[in-house]
């Protein structure tokens, strides 16, 4: 049974919920003879440790160190890598986050390993691990297979596995991993950061109305944000929003942002870029508003409403407050 | 001083307007079904480039490997206006980014003086996204991923605007480095991509473009160097929605897909 080893990704202090789902990965893919282990890195994380033993890993490395307290690939890949040394994996998961994707492959190219990122499930038959992931724009479903023995890496799509169950009772090996830097590999430096701090749950929202750059304005917006009020519902908006300092970055939704499964959807003047569509696009009901007829938002909506949001949106806030 | 960039450039599927099946009967894609284009993170890659040489001056040098199946990504940067061209002469059909980056860093060794790689970070119709990545350990560099706009050029480094999520980092990196660039900077300014010149045209039409063999860039046999092969490709069945239109003229259909919509129906 192979062994795999986790990256656990940790964002201001907390775990990431992919990468967590990679350990629910990782424990079914080891099966009962396989070792799950897990490296955590960064700055101030050693306690998070025991929520990684009880969400399934068997022993965790913690790598807290200073100068790992921003994201920069070489370090990282450093500690992964004095990680597969000393305990050698067949299968590395992290998760598809802009670290997992960059890390990933980092440490891949480094050991001539075989790798796939954004992946929608990992598998080991017969010896031979394999990652599924869909491409063409989704239309594809591809299978890939190492081409010689050695190390797979996998980074994994938000939902791929399912969030592990935590089991506090379950024990596992808590040891500090010690890690030797060269000059060399601290020479790229985060000089800021401009992260926005969370304050809206999106992915327990169960009504989202999400804005797209079809609001144009503050003032567009204002008439979204008046409709998801009589819904009792989350706002959500794609990049563009964000990027137009219409909304903070915790709304937004897509590959950047956050993964969404709502029961219901409300799409205003979004066209549905696939950057976009990846993260809304298992909502149980979508209803888009566009003026554009041909807006590929339409192809997976639900209710499709083509007409000037302007008019439409304040229409439904008025007929939900009636 | 100037500073000498390399563009790495593809010609891909483009798979956005596509309807019906991608695969043929036998799981092979189908051809004729795609017309290809310029991989769009790859020419916001070049964008980049040629902004940083518009602003400070710099030597623009575009790299791809293969024949041009329809359009030509070479001679586009030219005409948008790189200095020089180079194609790796080698079939990338079955290789991973792992022995396209070994032929890469091939052949940008025998360019010569590199300060910063730029190339885009994913690509739709290949597999991965990870030609970056191999790309900066082929050559031995620092590399920024997901950068969305190249902040500050010289002397001697970059800054790089990263996206993470939940907003960005501006990470520094010494020459000579790799960046993956995102799509960001095409989507939100619409100078962007510049339009080819005419006056490029005229000049670069029969420009000869010089080709690098793979025994040149050092990878004489790159199909060795595949780390990771396609198994299988099955189509996605398409989602089947069942989808109405809902006219936004009407209060009552309005009020009525609302109702519908919210008893979860």
């Amino acid at each position: 049974m192979p062994n795999v080893l986790v990256f656990a990704e940790v964002n201001d202090g907390v775990l990431h919920d992919v990468s967590l789902q990679c350990l629910s990965a990782a424990r079914q893919v080891a099966g009962a003879g396989g070792r799950v282990s897990c490296l955590l890195a960064g700055h101030g994380v050693a306690g998070l440790a025991p929520a990684l033993v009880a969400a399934g890993a068997d022993s965790v490395a913690v790598a807290d160190d200073e100068r790992l307290a921003a994201y920069v690939t070489a370090p990282f890949a450093k500690a992964v890598g004095a990680c597969l040394d000393a305990n050698p994996a067949d299968l590395l998961l992290l998760a598809a986050s802009t670290v997992g994707n960059d890390l990933g492959p980092a440490v891949a190219a480094a050991r001539k390993a075989a790798c796939a990122v954004d992946c929608d499930g990992v598998a080991a038959q017969g010896g031979t691990i394999s990652l599924r992931r869909a491409g063409y724009d989704r239309k594809v479903m591809t299978t890939f297979v190492p081409a010689a023995a050695g190390l797979v890496v996998g980074t994994l799509r938000d939902g791929a596995a399912p969030a592990p169950a935590a089991d506090a009772a379950r024990q596992g090996a808590i040891a500090p991993l010690a890690l030797d830097l060269t000059p060399a590999e601290l020479v790229s430096k985060v000089l800021r950061r401009d992260v926005a701090k969370k304050t809206v749950n999106l992915k327990d929202a169960k009504i989202i109305v999400a804005a797209g750059a079809g609001v144009g304005s503050p003032d567009g917006l204002a008439l979204v944000r008046e409709l998801a009020q009589a819904l009792g519902a989350e706002i959500g908006a794609t990049r563009a929003v964000v990027d137009a300092g219409w909304l903070p970055a915790d709304h937004q939704i897509g590959q950047t942002g956050a993964t969404v499964r709502p029961d219901v959807y409300l799409a205003c003047g979004i066209s549905g870029a696939v950057q976009h569509r990846v993260g809304m696009m298992d909502a149980r009901t979508i209803v888009a508003i566009n003026s554009d007829a041909n807006a590929p938002i339409f192809k997976i909506a639900h209710y499709k409403i083509v007409g000037d949001l302007k008019v439409v949106v304040p229409k439904l806030a008025k007929l939900l407050k009636a | 001083m100037a500073i000498n960039i390399v563009v790495v450039v593809r010609e891909v599927w483009d798979t956005r307007d596509l309807s019906g099946s991608v695969l043929d009967g036998a799981g092979a894609v189908r051809a004729g079904a795609m017309e290809t284009r310029f991989e769009p993170e790859d020419l916001n890659a070049l964008e980049a480039a040629l902004r940083i040489k518009d602003a400070q001056g710099a030597q623009v040098t575009a790299i791809a490997v293969g024949e041009t199946r329809s359009v030509d990504v070479l001679r586009e940067c030219l005409y948008r206006g790189a200095d020089k061209v180079v194609r790796v002469g080698a079939d990338p059909a079955g290789l991973d980014d792992q022995a396209l980056a070994a032929l890469i860093a091939g052949a940008i060794a025998k360019a010569g003086p590199c300060d910063l790689v730029l190339v885009g970070t994913a690509v739709p119709d290949a597999e991965n996204s990870l030609l970056g990545r191999h790309l900066a350990a082929a050559l031995g560099v620092p590399a920024v991923s997901w950068v969305d706009a190249v902040e500050e050029v010289g002397p001697g480094r970059a800054v790089a605007k990263r996206a993470v999520e939940m907003g960005y980092e501006f990470v520094e990196v010494p020459f000579p480095a790799l960046l993956s660039m995102g799509v960001a900077l095409l989507e939100d300014d619409p100078r962007a991509p510049r339009p080819a010149k005419a006056m490029l045209k005229l000049k670069m039409k029969k420009a000869e473009v010089p080709v690098v063999s793979p025994a040149d860039a050092g990878a004489a046999d790159p199909a060795a160097l595949v780390a990771m092969k396609v198994a299988t490709m099955e189509a996605i069945a398409p989602r089947v929605i069942e989808s109405q239109q809902v006219d936004p003229e009407s209060e009552a259909a309005l009020k009525g897909m609302l109702d519908a919509v919210l008893k979860g129906e």
